[in-house]
């Protein structure tokens, strides 16, 4: 009996390991995980006859360092902005020119020139958003475009704000805050910019992912956070709003591209076309709540989507907004020791 | 020795007990409570409802990972409990040889190597060999499943076998029993229960892996632990509560079995 079952265990492995050989009909896609619209997919597959398989990554760094070593069997990656440099420099991605494809028409101007990606020769925009300030005014009722919320917070909201755990987010905007250049390695005003840091620390309760639940239940007053969560925690908790800073802000974009040594490169560039479509652009967001850079998407969005000060920057904020570019090692180096001073 | 030196009669002792158990158990005990949530919430309670769990069951993605990690577990569990019960056979039932203790150090290279390094070992060398073959398959996550797998099961199974007694065989061998039908009549059946709950304990932890599964894997190989970890930096619903919650219950059903089979028989 016992061996029945081991037999059986052997066999559909072994079944699965014939199964997976690459045949005709393919897409395999390399995606952040949670970030994919299963309905999206699956128009998708209906459409073109294609088995899509998606694969999650949980950092830019583990998806490249993949690629990197080769053999992955991925078609698709989704590198964010700041990383797309380095994927193109190292040949990992193939030029698969989007920008001569039918459905390109429907990409917003603002998303053709990009500086990750001149002229859109690797890439289409998946998503994109920002971080900002989310305060919730129940609490704190004055000025929330500006960063001052978590880096000398107002009495209301001490021990009450959430930081976001990424380094290159707040170390942007807290070297915007006092005045000086991403990317720069004036020590001076570094070392203001770490002791801002140090001294609003205290005042902070915690530097985590996740914060829509924590509005809910009113344990955070305030956070430095996405743009997309702001949404959904101004729907989970209606006090919650967005503020962008008049300092500065990040931006962010994740672009959807073909690699190198994909196996299935026509399936991957029909995928490509295939998302600058409004409707199917509209199906992204819908998903996953950003913004996806298609023109003409909005009357498909859910409507809590539409109009949304979350989603869509207001006029007088959109020049304050900034793509971070990868600093240079020596730059990084200094401020990744400023961020792990921060975190011990 | 009564009235001797005992950790419990110290001042603090039930205090500091209470406080460790606390913080081992109540976050599960959190995790476990809100995947019965009728919110969205993982925080704010709504009241009691089953909705997560369903939508869980349904939810196609969650089935196929499931069924993925469940193959793996499987099929490197096995795999892993024949090589450490042969292993375990050679390194007891003879005469203690030269370099005995060098292979027992090798084989438990797995507990003492930090994973992290396993894993990035594997990715480079696998990938090579993808490259050079053109196979993805599954085959890869049985490979490094089974090799981390193998002390697990070999430790319970050199354990019972160090207690059972060398003159079994060589009484069943005075019998005029080859050395075969010794080994299948006597020392197997004594040992069978040492193998399963080697079994039981390779299967838990090839189950529970992250960190080798997430650089070994390649197109559509998601296991059950790198589905749940790509869905944590986004929003969290209960959905991966009551995940997380069926599949401590698993755990735990796997190991109090691994308890009774391996405990000692007074």
């Amino acid at each position: 009996m016992k061996w029945t079952i081991a037999g059986m265990a052997f066999g559909s492995a072994m079944l699965a390991m014939a199964g997976s050989a690459a045949a005709d009909g393919e897409l395999n896609i390399y995606n952040w995980g949670n970030y994919t619209s299963p309905d999206l997919i699956k128009k998708f597959e209906e459409t073109f006859k294609v088995k899509v398989t998606v694969t999650d990554y949980d950092s830019n760094d583990a998806a490249l360092a993949k690629v990197r070593a080769g053999g992955h069997g991925f078609d698709i990656v989704v590198p964010s902005a700041n990383y797309m440099p380095i994927w193109i420099s190292e040949g990992l991605l193939l030029e698969s020119r989007p920008d001569q494809m039918e459905n390109f028409k429907n990409v917003d101007e603002r998303w053709v020139n990009v500086d990750w990606d001149p002229g859109r020769h690797y890439s289409v925009p998946w998503q994109w958003g920002s971080t900002g300030v989310l305060v919730d005014t129940s609490i704190y009722k004055g000025d929330i475009n500006t960063s001052a919320i978590a880096f000398d917070p107002p009495a209301e909201l001490v021990g009450k704000i959430n930081v976001t755990p990424e380094m290159n987010d707040v170390m942007s905007m807290v070297i915007w805050y006092v005045g000086g250049e991403y990317c720069s390695d004036d020590k001076e005003m570094l070392k203001k910019a770490r002791d801002k840091l140090v001294e609003a620390k205290p005042k902070w309760i915690s530097m985590d992912y996740g914060v829509i639940e924590k509005f809910a239940s009113h344990d955070f007053g305030a956070a430095l956070y996405w743009n997309g969560a702001a949404l959904r925690s101004r729907l989970a908790n209606k006090d919650v709003r967005y503020g962008y800073p008049k300092e500065g802000y990040p931006l962010f974009m994740d672009s959807v591209a073909i690699l190198k040594d994909a196996k299935n490169v026509e399936n991957a560039k029909l995928f490509q076309n295939f998302i600058m479509d409004p409707q199917n652009a509209a199906m992204i967001s819908a998903f996953a709540n950003y913004a996806n850079g298609i023109k003409g998407s909005e009357p498909f969005l859910p409507k809590e989507m539409i109009g949304a000060p979350e989603v869509e920057i207001p006029a007088d904020a959109v020049a304050r907004g900034h793509f971070l570019k990868p600093c240079p090692p020596a730059v990084q180096e200094l401020y990744t020791k400023i961020w792990t001073d921060l975190l011990k | 020795m009564a009235s001797g030196f005992s950790i419990r009669r110290q001042p603090g002792f039930a205090a500091i007990a209470c406080l460790c158990f606390a913080m081992l158990y109540l976050p599960i005990l959190t995790l476990v409570l809100f995947s019965f949530n009728a919110g969205q919430s993982v925080a704010v309670w709504e009241g009691l409802s089953w909705r997560w769990y369903e939508s869980a069951w349904a939810n196609q993605t969650v089935q196929d990972v499931s069924v993925r990690s469940l193959q793996v577990a499987s099929v490197s569990a096995i795999l892993a409990t024949i090589a450490a019960t042969m292993a375990a056979l050679a390194t007891t039932r003879n005469k203690p040889f030269r370099g005995e203790a060098a292979i027992y150090a090798v084989m438990n290279t797995p507990l003492i190597v930090p994973e992290i390094v396993t894993a990035i070992a594997l990715l480079i060398f696998f990938a090579s060999i993808k490259v050079s073959t053109g196979y993805t398959g599954m085959g890869y996550l049985f490979a490094a499943h089974t090799a981390f797998c193998i002390p697990f099961a070999y430790l319970p199974i050199r354990a019972r076998l160090e207690g059972m007694d060398l003159t079994l065989e060589t009484a069943a061998a005075d019998l005029y029993a080859t050395p075969w039908n010794a080994f299948r009549r006597v020392t197997l059946p004594l040992l069978w229960p040492g193998i399963i709950a080697g079994l039981m304990l390779a299967f838990v932890i090839s189950l529970d892996d992250v960190v080798i599964t997430e650089l070994v894997k390649s197109g559509g190989q998601d296991t059950l632990p790198t589905y749940m970890l790509g869905q944590l930096r986004r929003v969290v619903t209960p959905e991966i509560n009551a995940i997380s919650t069926v599949f401590l219950l698993l755990s735990v059903v796997i190991v109090t079995l691994f308890f009774f089979l391996s405990r000692k028989k007074s």
